[in-house]
């Protein structure tokens, strides 16, 4: 009886890892196939503007070297880092306004079902409203500064958080709540023990969709109307016929894009750890 | 003692369980057969306080249900582990609110792991245990706070055969191990037969009480299954059973049509 049971712990002290040369090479082949691609864009971006492009084209679409340095020299004045910190201020901020105020009503609403089923088609028209197309509501009411960048950061990203937050709480499996139930939990022991850690990795995906959409949202909105900002920078680089720092700006924000991301997702499997891996 | 009382219990126009009465006696084994819609699990839900009868009462130990309570204990078909909980903080999800301190309440789902031979599993998460250790988490989560009734509702139907008959003498074990009053609904005869000391049957739609059948098998030891008396006793509920499970067949194809 117990030896049947004890068996696979045994089993997997006899499987021997496979040799380590062997391992090396596989961890190898994987890392060449997940990174082909990003090569492959680099050098076409390297090599195509210088050997392909003529002149006139190529004074638009420099090759990847050339914006390299100029991030670099950004980086080196202070000047990248100013902007840098200018945008995620204002992401920071208009983020995590947004989950303090979407993860508590999301609980809320997804609690109680008629809320929820009664503000579903209005939350749903408020998500699909794309946020950029509101700055110009924004700038109306609340100027061209910092609040209304902030506001619409925060625009963006309640939604993911809120809706995310309410089907976190709707999905729980009924056989759960009916097994703390026969337990004799309270209404209120039933949502702090089964509910809420049951929704918490549903709540965290929105989180880090709020993450990303931060960024997306205040790069464009720091294109109107800001004096900071890498969205700031971009524009301005381009209006001031700096090609390349203007591509020095893309990169700087799509890197902190991936930072900031992958950061959540490490994060996210960390609040999810009892859910089953996802084979890739 | 359980004491169920002319039980009725309608949904809307359906009426699940009709004019039910039967008495458990305390430390009893008793299976529940019945063709499916026969009211079994409404019945177990009703001992469970999950549920109250439209008419009729359910005792225990004299008193009114009103309600679930940790001097039951409820397993599910499919296992209702919490998944963001260990084996042990499964096991000790009964035990919270209780008057057992942190150390006490480890040590207690320690102790009941071990019963249902699972120690040394105490870490894992439910996605990380067969389906047969997950039956045997939600036992040993159900005897923790030890409730003096245990219900089971076909706890072994979704397991492979196997794994199923070393259940069932496991659970035959802890029951003689634990003295504890069990319910076990099934739709296999020979579990109902193998387990039960008292097999109830009840009828196809509307659940009825249509007979109490004593098993008497001696200690179940060695290969009970094989032998004389267990086939006469499962002859005896297939054909008690036979005629309601046409029934329900019946009942199902002419709702189909």
């Amino acid at each position: 009886m117990t030896t049947t049971l004890e068996a696979p712990s045994v089993h997997i002290g006899r499987t021997a890892p496979p040799p380590e040369p062997r391992r090396l090479r596989q961890k190898l082949t994987r890392a060449v196939h997940a990174s082909a691609a990003v090569v492959l864009f680099v050098a076409l971006w390297e090599l195509v503007p210088r050997f392909v492009l003529d002149e006139s084209t190529r004074t638009f679409l420099p090759p990847l070297s050339e914006d390299l340095h100029a991030l670099w020299d950004l980086a080196l004045d202070g000047e990248l880092a100013d902007h840098l910190l200018a945008s995620v201020g204002r992401s920071a901020a208009g983020f995590a306004v947004a989950v303090a105020v979407a993860v508590p009503l999301g609980l809320l609403i997804g609690w109680y079902r008629p809320v929820a089923r009664f503000l579903q088609p209005l939350l749903e028209l408020a998500r699909n409203t794309a946020a950029l197309a509101l700055l110009p509501v924004f700038t109306l009411l609340l100027g061209i500064g910092e609040l209304s960048k902030v506001s619409l950061v925060v625009y963006a990203c309640v939604w993911p958080v809120l809706l995310n937050t309410i089907a976190g709480v709707n999905t729980v499996d009924p056989l759960l709540v009916k097994a703390a139930r026969s337990l004799g939990l309270s209404s209120p022991r039933l949502f702090r023990k089964v509910i809420l850690p049951s929704a918490v990795p549903t709540v965290f995906t929105g989180i880090r969709m709020a993450a990303s959409y931060s960024i997306l949202v205040l790069v464009a909105a720091e294109m109107v109307g800001a004096k900071a900002g890498l969205g700031y920078l971009i524009n301005t680089s381009q209006v001031n016929f700096q090609i390349q720092q203007m591509y020095a700006g893309i990169i700087a924000v799509s890197l902190l894009g991936v930072l900031v991301n992958s950061g959540f997702v490490v994060l996210e499997r960390r609040f999810s750890t009892w859910r089953p891996k996802e084979t890739p | 003692m359980i004491g169920i009382r002319s039980v009725t219990k309608t949904f809307g126009a359906l009426t699940a369980l009709d004019d039910v009465s039967l008495d458990i006696a305390d430390g009893t084994f008793l299976s529940l057969v019945g063709p499916s819609g026969s009211g079994k699990s409404t019945l177990l839900d009703l001992l469970g306080g999950l549920t109250t009868p439209t008419s009729g009462e359910v005792l225990i130990d004299g008193e009114p249900v009103r309600g679930p309570g940790l001097d039951r204990g409820v397993v599910f078909q499919q296992y209702a582990l919490f998944p963001w909980r260990t084996a042990r903080a499964n096991v000790e999800f009964g035990l919270e609110g209780g008057p057992l301190g942190k150390r006490q309440r480890a040590e207690r789902a320690r102790e009941y792991l071990a019963l249902v031979g699972l120690s040394g599993f105490e870490d894992r998460y439910p996605h990380e245990l067969s389906g047969g250790m997950k039956q045997r988490v939600a036992i040993a989560r159900s005897l923790a706070y030890d409730p003096a009734v245990l219900l089971m509702d076909e706890p072994f139907a979704a397991l492979d055969a196997q794994t199923r008959e070393q259940l069932q003498e496991e659970l035959l074990r802890i029951w003689r191990r634990t003295g504890k009053t069990i319910v076990f609904i099934t739709h296999g005869i020979d579990e109902a037969v193998y387990l039960g000391q008292r097999v109830a049957v009840l009828t196809s739609r509307p659940g009825r009480l249509k007979a109490v059948v004593d098993v008497d098998l001696g200690d179940r030891t060695g290969d009970v299954r094989s032998g004389p008396e267990f086939g006469r006793q499962r002859h005896r509920l297939w054909e008690l059973l036979h005629d309601e499970v046409r029934k329900a067949a019946e009942h199902e194809r002419s709702a189909a049509r």
